[in-house]
């Protein structure tokens, strides 16, 4: 039968009647228990059964009625093809009424330009509705389709899953190349089977609770971060993550409890490209067959677990390290904390004494040195308070010493008493950096000796929060016995903001040749400008100086250092010669600036306070000599004033005792006789 | 030396004038405390070195602040060495703050009270901003009037503080015709607080203090000619007009004039020495960089003057090597 169709939505469609050979039949079988093969496959399978001449027999009418068209097929058509009816590849733009077919099982939509299910809620008997590569915005019309059980709507515009909670049947749900972000409303289709949703926008996996019998998933293409609830899928057996954004295993750690999967890909994730990828697969999916398409072998299975072991090794070092370097953190910021207390309070006291001074009613003549509120350490009574308060912290450590490799680092001034420890001489061989944070450096140069003897190799040292005010300090650094470099941190150390403290370091340290001073190389210049500014100085303070003056402060020096040597070994006898030969080599420095010595507020205050004594009696010796002689030049003003008058009584006596001479010489005789 | 007045002063007067007392008991003090080294060279030639330094002013290096003050003679000493020993940080040019000369002095004396470097400081820099930098003859002045005279400088901030408070101590006559012009300031605008006190009032004062007070003072007339040109000054401006008199300096004596403030031949020849002395000892070392070095903080770079200097080997007269620099 010839028929033209005109119809209004300007459809042409040319039909042919002769008759079409018999092509094979190939029966489409919906196997439930066929083995599963990956979702493109069944999506050829499905191409190939319907030959595209079927829709040679399709004739579509127009209605007046509505604007869709009407489907109609001949009777011998429908009785050849009672079962399965395709119109692909027939421009369609909508679904077509589909009268007088409600036998239908198999609708094959594939390759047209419908944007809309509708028109098959009819067709209650469909088992397979084939809508791929279409223009499908929205699921929607299946509610009827209760047998459906094959479902293709790849290479759509799908943006929601949705509407198909009536088809509990469904086997196979074919998603592919759509605009899907989420998986939802799914949860109900426990028979399904297989599930494509390759190349569509999904960012992560979950909420597949309730599909008991998928045995593949097909995710590829997507932009999927993390995988979860694939431990709730019992028949779980291929997964296809390929080309998606997974990036650790923790992401898909769901896999590691799956016990069904056994053929995973992951090829195309940043994942894949790690160092660890393949042996952290498989170490965790031990059930796994198949990896990226390609058998597991024993070999592989057993380098996997070496591996994983020296990996489970590593962390736990690197946890222990982390954790020791967590203590050592806490630590100092402990010591940090004191340390600005301690500064805090001592700041309090210089302030409370200034305001005592200006207060009190000054002596014209006794401005002396009693205004040393610059100098608040010297308050005794104060510590003890400190200490109290101190004690209130937290239990944390209040010092850390650390050794790494050539550095030792000393936080806190209870470290100072690490340096008495026992250190092998290896370890004390290598150290090369010796670093003081937290501590005054006061405190420090009291150290300085057993440092030396210590750690004979320590070449640099470095200051941070250490309280270096004065350029005096730097003196009392002469006395190491070499120092290459010298790092002073700005932070706490005041002393950094003169103009001049370089230069004097390298003036007063100049017989150790440093190389660099706070990362700086020091340069000839530098080293000439340092003795133009302070040569004088050096001159001034050996030459000037009496002899007696020099022998006392260099003695004092030695004295100091003796002081400590002995302290530190205990006062054997056999040690002495020693101690002798270690101050002949302190003469080896430029003893022209060795009369520059720093001494602790403390201990100079001491000596002050020793001196004392010593002045109150020379005060009164003095004063006892000069009222002597006082009393002596009084007597002797005395007598010159007496003297004329006394003489010229002497003289007349005489010669009026020798006017007469015959008495007089009787006079001498009975003297002489007298006295016998 | 044995002039009739030094012989009618009664003993006791004659050796506070001169504090005899004070070196004879620092002499024994010193004596008592290094007895063991002393003992090795005998009593009588530590005694002649120890006034022979006191004669050259070296007797007071590296010793307590309460020594440092106790005499003139031991302040003008002190001067002098600051003077000599720190003369080549202000030749170089560098300006420092009041604490780093603070330290220097405490190179020289370990304890010396941060007060009096803070005091000297607000002359120079007019009690303004005392963070900031001073040339050292600017400083060296300064300190000079307010470490000798610091009893005096007391003494003068009270009489300040009480003419400025309106309370006149002395009732003091002044000419009519001065007088007048003095009223008249107040009525040619300047309504609110006037600036400082009268000149010649405050001078008045002054010789009062001079006369009464037994302690070291400048010489009235010097002091009088210091105010000679103003109508009214502040206490600091005093001090600073002070501190710029040429014959204040000349009549104390520690230091030269502000002209040859950077000149001291003899420790110049001196310092050339040890320079040269330092550079042979260094040149040994091959590996030490030979450029100019950059120790990056802010300072004049006088590359040009080094460098001329460290070429030449053999000390030529100190004369054609420094350009003088204020």
């Amino acid at each position: 039968m010839d028929c033209q169709a005109e119809v209004n939505c300007g459809l042409h469609l040319v039909i042919q009647t002769s008759p079409l050979p018999e092509k094979n039949k190939v029966e489409f079988k919906l196997n439930k228990d066929t083995s599963s093969f990956p979702g493109r496959l069944l999506q050829h399978d499905l191409e190939r059964n319907y030959s595209s001449r079927q829709g040679d027999h399709i004739n579509l009418v127009s209605s007046s009625l509505s604007s869709f068209p009407i489907l109609q097929r001949s009777s011998e058509e429908k009785i050849l093809y009672s079962d399965r009816l395709s119109l692909e590849r027939q421009k369609l733009t909508v679904c077509p009424i589909i009268n007088g077919e409600d036998h239908l099982r198999l609708l094959n939509f594939q390759h047209n330009f419908i944007t809309r299910i509708q028109n098959i809620s009819n067709l209650q008997k469909l088992i397979s509705l084939d809508l791929y590569d279409n223009q499908i915005e929205e699921i929607s019309g299946l509610s009827t389709l209760r047998c459906l059980r094959v479902l293709l709507l790849g290479k759509n515009r799908i943006k929601k899953i949705s509407n198909l909670e009536n088809l509990k049947s469904l086997d196979v749900l074919d998603l592919h190349g759509n605009q899907i972000t989420k998986i939802e409303n799914i949860n109900h289709l426990c028979e399904l089977r297989v599930l494509n949703l390759a190349r569509n926008f999904l960012s992560h996996v979950d909420n597949l609770n309730g599909l008991d019998s998928l045995t593949e998933l097909n995710l590829r293409h997507n932009q999927i971060t993390f995988v979860r609830d694939v431990d709730n899928l019992p028949c779980l057996q291929h997964l296809f993550l390929s080309f998606n954004n997974i990036s650790s295993f923790d992401s898909v750690s769901c896999l590691a409890d799956s016990s069904s999967l056994s053929d995973i890909t992951f090829d195309g994730n940043p994942i894949a490209q790690e160092s660890w990828y393949k042996h952290t697969v498989l170490q965790n999916m031990m059930q796994l067959r198949q990896l990226d398409m390609k058998r597991i072998t024993e070999e592989e299975r057993r380098m996997a677990s070496v591996l994983a072991k020296k990996e489970e090794e590593k962390k736990r070092e690197s946890h222990k390290q982390s954790l020791l370097k967590e203590k050592k953190r806490l630590t100092i910021n402990n010591v940090a904390r004191q340390w600005d207390l301690q500064q805090q309070r001592v700041a309090n006291i210089a302030t409370n004494e200034d305001r005592k001074d200006s207060d009190s009613p000054q002596d014209p003549c006794q401005i002396d040195g009693s205004t040393l509120s610059a100098f608040p350490e010297e308050t005794g009574p104060l510590d003890s308070g400190l200490n109290n308060a101190l004690q209130g912290l937290s239990v944390v450590d209040t010092y850390l010493v650390e050794v790494d490799g050539d550095t030792l680092s000393l936080y806190g001034s209870g470290a100072l008493e690490s340096l008495d420890r026992n250190w092998s001489v290896q370890t004390a061989g290598m150290i090369t950096t010796v670093s003081f944070t937290f501590i005054e450096f006061d405190e420090i140069v009291q150290v300085l000796p057993k440092l030396k003897i210590k750690f004979p190799n320590s070449l640099h040292l470095k200051f941070k929060e250490t309280n270096l005010v004065m350029l005096q300090q730097f003196n009392a650094l002469a006395q190491l016995r070499r120092i290459d470099q010298l790092t002073i941190d700005p932070q706490g150390n005041p002393v950094v903001n003169f103009t001049l403290w370089k230069y004097y370091v390298l003036f007063r340290l100049s017989h150790f040749s440093m190389q660099k001073i706070n990362g700086t190389e020091v340069t000839q210049n530098d080293m000439i400008m340092a003795e133009r500014l302070f040569g004088i100085l050096a001159h001034v303070a050996s030459s000037e100086l009496p002899q007696y003056r020099l022998i006392s402060i260099l003695g004092d020096a030695r004295k100091k250092q003796f002081r400590y040597l002995l302290e530190s070994k205990g006062k054997k006898p056999g040690i002495i010669n020693e101690e002798n030969n270690d101050s002949k080599r302190l003469v080896g420095e430029n003893t022209n600036r060795a009369t520059l010595n720093y001494t602790t507020r403390d201990f100079y205050n001491e000596k002050l306070e020793e001196i004392k004594e010593k002045k109150k009696f020379c005060k009164t010796y003095i004063e006892d000599l000069v009222k002597e002689a006082t009393e002596i030049n009084m007597k002797n003003e005395a007598l010159q004033k007496l003297w004329p008058q006394m003489f010229i009584e002497l003289v007349r006596d005489a010669v009026i005792e020798i006017r007469n001479k015959n008495s007089y010489m009787k006079l001498c005789l009975q003297q002489i006789t007298d006295q016998k | 030396m044995l002039s009739p007045e030094r012989l009618a002063l009664p003993d006791y007067e004659y050796l506070a004038q001169r504090h005899v007392l004070t070196y004879m008991e620092d002499a024994v003090c010193q004596l008592l405390e290094n007895r063991e080294d002393i003992s090795q060279y005998g009593i009588a030639r530590f005694f002649t070195e120890y006034f022979n330094s006191v004669c050259q002013g070296t007797h007071i290096l590296f010793r307590e602040f309460s020594f440092v003050q106790a005499t003139p003679h031991n302040r003008v000493s002190f001067l002098r060495a600051f003077w000599r020993c720190f003369r080549t940080v202000g030749k170089n040019g560098d300006l420092l703050t009041m604490k780093e000369y603070h330290c220097l002095l405490q190179l020289l004396c370990p304890d010396f009270p941060l007060e009096l470097t803070q005091k000297a400081a607000r002359i120079v820099l007019m009690d303004d901003a005392m963070d900031c930098l001073m040339s050292f003859s600017d400083f060296l002045f300064a300190f000079q009037i307010q470490f000798y005279y610091s009893e005096f400088l007391d003494s003068v901030a009270a009489i300040y503080e009480n003419l400025l408070s309106g309370k006149n101590p002395n009732t003091v006559i002044v000419p009519t015709s001065s007088s007048g012009q003095h009223r008249q300031r107040p009525a040619l605008g300047e309504a609110g607080m006037l600036e400082g006190v009268e000149a010649s009032l405050f001078y008045q004062c002054l010789e009062n203090l001079c006369d009464r007070h037994k302690y070291s003072c400048p010489p009235p007339a010097l002091v009088k000619e210091a105010l000679s040109n103003v109508q009214r000054l502040t206490f600091y401006g005093f001090l600073m007009a002070l501190s710029k008199h040429h014959g204040i300096n000349q009549a104390l004596g520690a230091l030269p004039d502000k002209g040859d403030l950077m000149h001291d031949p003899a420790m110049d020849e001196e310092l050339e020495r040890l320079v040269v002395r330092s550079k042979l000892h260094r040149t040994s070392r091959p590996h030490r960089a030979k450029e100019p070095g950059a120790f990056g903080f802010q300072r004049r770079e006088k590359q040009e003057a080094l460098e001329r200097v460290s070429s030449a080997s053999v000390p030529t007269p100190y004369h054609y090597r420094w350009e003088p620099r204020e």
